[in-house]
């Protein structure tokens, strides 16, 4: 998944607003010309003047006039109809039936069941919500008027402000409801269906079960390559369709320093030079998700081995991404994009790693940071960067290796012709172009500080937070180390991991994109109601969600130069078999396909700003992916309900105010 | 107010008065001109419902609408709740446009089949209805409470209004209308579904409002009721205003004269006038005779189906 970065919200806000304005203003226009010529065919060009005046001057009054209560009333009816008719238990019904069959079919044995099981929970929520409130509110008010019970309540002060906010009011309520049980129902059946333990394999659940390893190969028992510390392995039982491998690793930190965690230490011991050996019992993370070991009772062969619940599954992860990317070429200038190497190109630059000809490639990446500052990371002393690189190769290289990438921090001077530069050493590494890459880097790293003009002041080790990223900011500059290789990055594919948020409140704000999502339905659904029978509001609503959910696609179709022309032309070339590069003979015919074409592309183009969008409001990819969703996006997102909600309930109002209910 | 005087049926521009401003807080309801014509989407004309009624319906009295059904007096109703637009002409209420919502706040209209949410009790439909007039709570419970005792539903006023017979929800409906306390009720078919003792107890209410100072309009199929009601009525046949004036008046038959008597035998009925005092007998009344509503407004309605076009002259002039 690739995270989007996100304006901050308050340099947003000021730009969404100018473009509600303008829509509001075009919308207004076309509303009051359109009615306008209704008005004009019924009542006559001057009466209908008269007519959208007295409509558009009556809405004051009625604004001034608008009664919370009967809003409440009639959200209240609103919220009764929708449970006494049934739709939502009917709904809640077919949430549990799915909840109940569902775990039967979800493989929790595959490489990443927390996604399998969001996937599921969110794709049936979704799924169920939408529809939910698209039965409840294109049936509500045309049935209303069908049956004539509007006209009990239209005879009353009601205003039709409050017909149609109390509606909305009243669905979005019974919405949220359903939401919210739906959200802790799936909750609770992810949870149940992630969480489990295992037991290990062997005679008895203590260190005897684990067995020696090949000091050379490398190798377990069950043939599995080991890490370098391991002294021991082992593995557990097939549970939750996978088993974990189990390793005792050594462990040799610093004197006086605790050892990562207290609980699976076997034993400890101190070395002639002061330091401490540590003999510690891991579990080999698998699918995402791994488990803490307790060693019960002294070390030694009898010691009991338990392990714990699965952790891991629920994360939120809040990334902070580079402010800017730049890409150096081979000969150190600065170019506009990295290297093209062919189909991936349009999301990843690539760096070279040098060639045969030409060994000392400056080619590299220079990703900005800024706000980084020891507040955002729980752990201080240890900041870890996660990396998706892309890796390009020309040759197959060293079999058994991967492809080398280098990191080197350096600090970006507020003034540099006046402050110094701190520059780290590269952190050589192997990359993995198949899977996130976590680097855990301490904070002291030794390093060199510079003067403005490039000449070394002094080398010793340096604190990232006091040094290098001291006014917040700093450059991360990525290499490729190995010749004829090129290694891919996108600003998006190195982030620093800062402390994750609370899991629970990123699952609220997943089901938070629901319900806006919900909420403009709703919304939508009211307004069409105003003035289209059931059926028609259903259709217009499904024509709004494909719109809503293609934005991207629409947008691209309307603002790509395509090849062949639009669909009049596209379909011209079609039936004279011209394909899509001949260019047409020049004349008025082509003249009149291409202004058509113009006229139609534009008119999809409004459409796209009109209609919601839907991507932006789904929250989805973050659930399954485990970041955190950014509460600016998520600010964002409610600004983006409300104004649909404000804008829907104007264009409602002026529907059923200017229709004659008793027709 | 003008009783029987009918203004040419041409078709005046619509006027875009909200409120009147010589309104007279006398006159509760008044139409000039109304009209309307139902149209097709394509804006066909379909229907002529209405063609330039004048109306006054004055305050505190029981005003009866009477027509066969297609006659424009449902039209009507709803042109003065703000239900239609009129095509042309103006219906005021209160001296404020029948299209302007505050007036609703001194309205309360029973519609002709009680259109209802059925899916909810009497007490929460009462409570629905009280809400939309922005009652507070404690004087919404009090008015549902003795509404719902007054249409005597007490034992069934949890009970959703689906498992209602015709007659309770139309005890419900009628509650609804009242529910504010309203200046101006509207009527629409209101013994419709309901039994002797309701319709009896219907009627009696009617009357009651109107000793409470209320205005009642209402229209009905059931002459009888009308006739016992009603103050004054105006019928209404193809969209047409054919009569209009005070019930007693419009069902006197000037040409001939009433008797009533006691203690005659049969066998003197030939000598009446000039045998009555001879037999020694006491003349109880003498007055003109009443036709039945009923037959007046056959009456019309055959009158109106010959000519077509022409005022009634069954009853003229007997304002």
């Amino acid at each position: 998944m690739v995270v989007e970065q996100f304006l901050n919200f308050g340099e947003w806000l000021p730009s969404a607003i100018f473009t509600f304005f303008l829509l509001t203003c075009a919308l207004v226009v076309l509303g009051t010309f359109f009615g306008y010529l209704v008005a004009a065919f019924r009542h006559g060009p001057v009466e209908g003047f008269y007519v959208v005046a007295q409509t558009i001057g009556g809405a004051v009054p009625d604004v001034l006039g608008t009664s919370p209560r009967r809003i409440y009333a009639i959200a209240k009816l609103a919220a009764i109809e929708a449970i006494r008719r049934k739709v939502v238990i009917v709904t809640f019904i077919l949430f549990g039936l799915a909840l109940l069959l569902g775990g039967w079919f979800l493989n929790a044995g595959s490489d990443h069941p927390d996604r399998i099981y969001l996937n599921f929970v969110l794709w049936g929520t979704q799924l169920l919500a939408l529809l939910t409130a698209l039965l409840m509110t294109s049936f509500s008010l045309p049935d209303d008027i069908k049956n004539k019970t509007i006209y009990t309540v239209v005879t009353k002060p009601v205003r039709a402000t409050e017909i149609v906010l109390g509606r909305i009011v009243g669905f979005a309520a019974v919405g949220t409801v359903l939401l919210a049980v739906m959200g802790l129902l799936s909750y609770l059946f992810v949870w149940r269906g992630l969480s489990h333990t295992h037991r290990v394999v062997g005679e008895t659940q203590t260190l005897a079960s684990l067995s020696d390893i090949d000091p050379t190969l490398r190798l377990n028992r069950y043939g599995q390559r080991v890490s370098d510390s391991a002294i021991k392995s082992g593995e557990t039982t097939f549970d939750s369709g996978h088993r974990h491998m189990l390793e005792l690793i050594e462990d040799i930190r610093e004197k006086d320093s605790p050892p990562l965690d207290a609980r699976n230490v076997v034993s400890k011991t101190e070395l002639p030079d002061g330091r401490i050996r540590y003999e510690r019992l891991i579990v080999e993370p698998f699918g995402g998700h791994s488990h803490s070991a307790t060693i019960i009772g002294s070390g030694g062969p009898n010691a009991e081995i338990q392990i714990e619940r699965a952790e891991g599954y629920f994360r939120a992860r809040v990334p902070i991404y580079a402010s800017s990317l730049q890409f150096y070429d081979a000969a150190g200038e600065l170019k506009s994009e990295g290297i093209n190497i062919g189909k991936e190109f349009a999301h990843r630059g690539y760096i070279d790693g040098g060639t045969s000809m030409n060994r000392n490639s400056l080619s590299k990446a220079e990703f900005v940071y800024e706000n980084i500052g020891p507040q955002r990371f729980l752990d201080q002393d240890l900041l870890v960067l996660e990396l998706d690189l892309g890796v390009f190769r020309t040759t197959k290289g060293e079999i058994e290796k991967r492809v080398l990438g280098s990191l080197q921090f350096e600090s970006v001077p507020d003034n540099p012709e006046i402050d110094p530069i701190f520059r780290s050493e590269r952190i050589v590494f192997e990359t993995d172009e198949y899977n996130v890459q976590i680097l855990p880097l301490k904070r002291k790293r030794p390093g060199e500080k510079l003067r403005p003009d490039g000449s070394v002041l002094e080398q010793r080790e340096f604190d990232f937070f006091e040094d290098l990223a001291k006014n917040g900011k700093v450059k991360l500059i990525l290499r490729c180390e190995d010749q004829n290789q090129y290694l891919g990055v996108a600003r998006e594919n190195i982030y620093f991991r800062a402390t994750d948020s609370l899991y629970w409140w990123n699952f609220i704000k997943g089901y938070l994109g629901i319900w806006s999502q919900m909420l403009v339905m709703i919304s939508l659904g009211v307004a069409l109601s105003t003035f289209l029978s059931a059926p028609v509001t259903m259709i217009g609503i499904m024509v709004m969600l494909v719109l809503g959910f293609n934005t991207k696609f629409i947008k691209g179709l309307v603002s790509k130069d395509n090849v062949g022309g639009g669909p009049i032309e596209s379909f011209y070339r079609i039936i004279t078999q011209k394909n899509m590069e001949v260019e047409l003979e020049p004349g008025l015919a082509t003249m009149v396909l291409e202004q058509t074409d113009y006229f139609l592309v534009s008119m999809l183009g409004s459409l796209t700003n009109i209609a919601p969008n839907f991507s932006q409001l789904n929250f989805s990819d973050f659930l399954l992916y485990g970041y955190s969703v950014d509460v600016h996006r998520l600010a964002a997102a409610l600004a983006v309900v409300a104004a649909f909600c404000i804008g829907l309930t104007v264009f409602g109002y002026f529907c059923f105010k200017t229709r004659e209910i008793a027709k | 107010m003008s009783t029987s005087e009918v203004k040419p049926t041409k078709e005046a521009p619509r006027k875009l008065v909200q409120t009147n401003p010589d309104y007279d807080p006398n006159i509760v309801v008044e139409t000039q001109n109304l009209s309307k014509i139902y149209r097709d989407f394509w804006g066909r004309q379909k229907v002529r419902a209405l063609k330039a009624l004048d109306l006054e319906v004055r305050k505190g009295e029981i005003f009866g609408l009477l027509g066969p059904n297609g006659s424009g007096k449902s039209t009507t109703i709803k042109l003065l709740l703000g239900l239609l637009f009129p095509t042309s002409g103006r219906a005021l209420v209160f001296g404020k446009d029948a299209t302007e919502v505050t007036k609703n706040e001194r309205i309360g209209y029973l519609p002709e089949e009680s259109y209802l949410y059925r899916y909810l009790t009497a007490e929460e439909t009462l409570d629905f209805y009280g809400r939309l007039f922005n009652m507070p709570t404690k004087v919404r419970q009090e008015r549902a409470k003795e509404l719902i005792d007054r249409v005597g539903l007490t034992w069934a006023k949890r009970r959703q209004l689906r498992e209602y017979s015709k007659g309770m929800v139309r005890r419900i409906g009628l509650a609804q209308a009242l529910i504010n306390d309203p200046e101006l009720v509207l009527l629409d078919e209101p013994t419709s579904g309901l039994d002797p003792m309701g319709t009896r107890e219907m009627k009696d209410l009617i009357i009651d409002l109107k000793r409470q100072g209320k205005t009642v309009i209402m229209c009905s199929h059931l002459l009888a009721d009308v006739q016992d009601v009603c103050d004054r009525i105006a019928i209404l046949y193809q969209g047409e205003l054919k009569e209009l004036g005070r019930v007693d008046s419009l069902l006197k038959v000037s040409e001939e004269t009433q008797v009533r008597f006691t203690g005659v035998p049969q066998s003197a009925y030939d000598e009446i006038r000039t045998v009555i005092e001879k037999h020694g007998g006491s003349v109880k009344s003498l007055e003109n005779p009443k036709t039945t509503l009923e037959e007046l407004f056959l009456n019309i309605v055959r009158e109106s189906q010959e000519r077509p076009g022409h005022r009634s002259a069954g009853a003229r002039g007997k304002d």
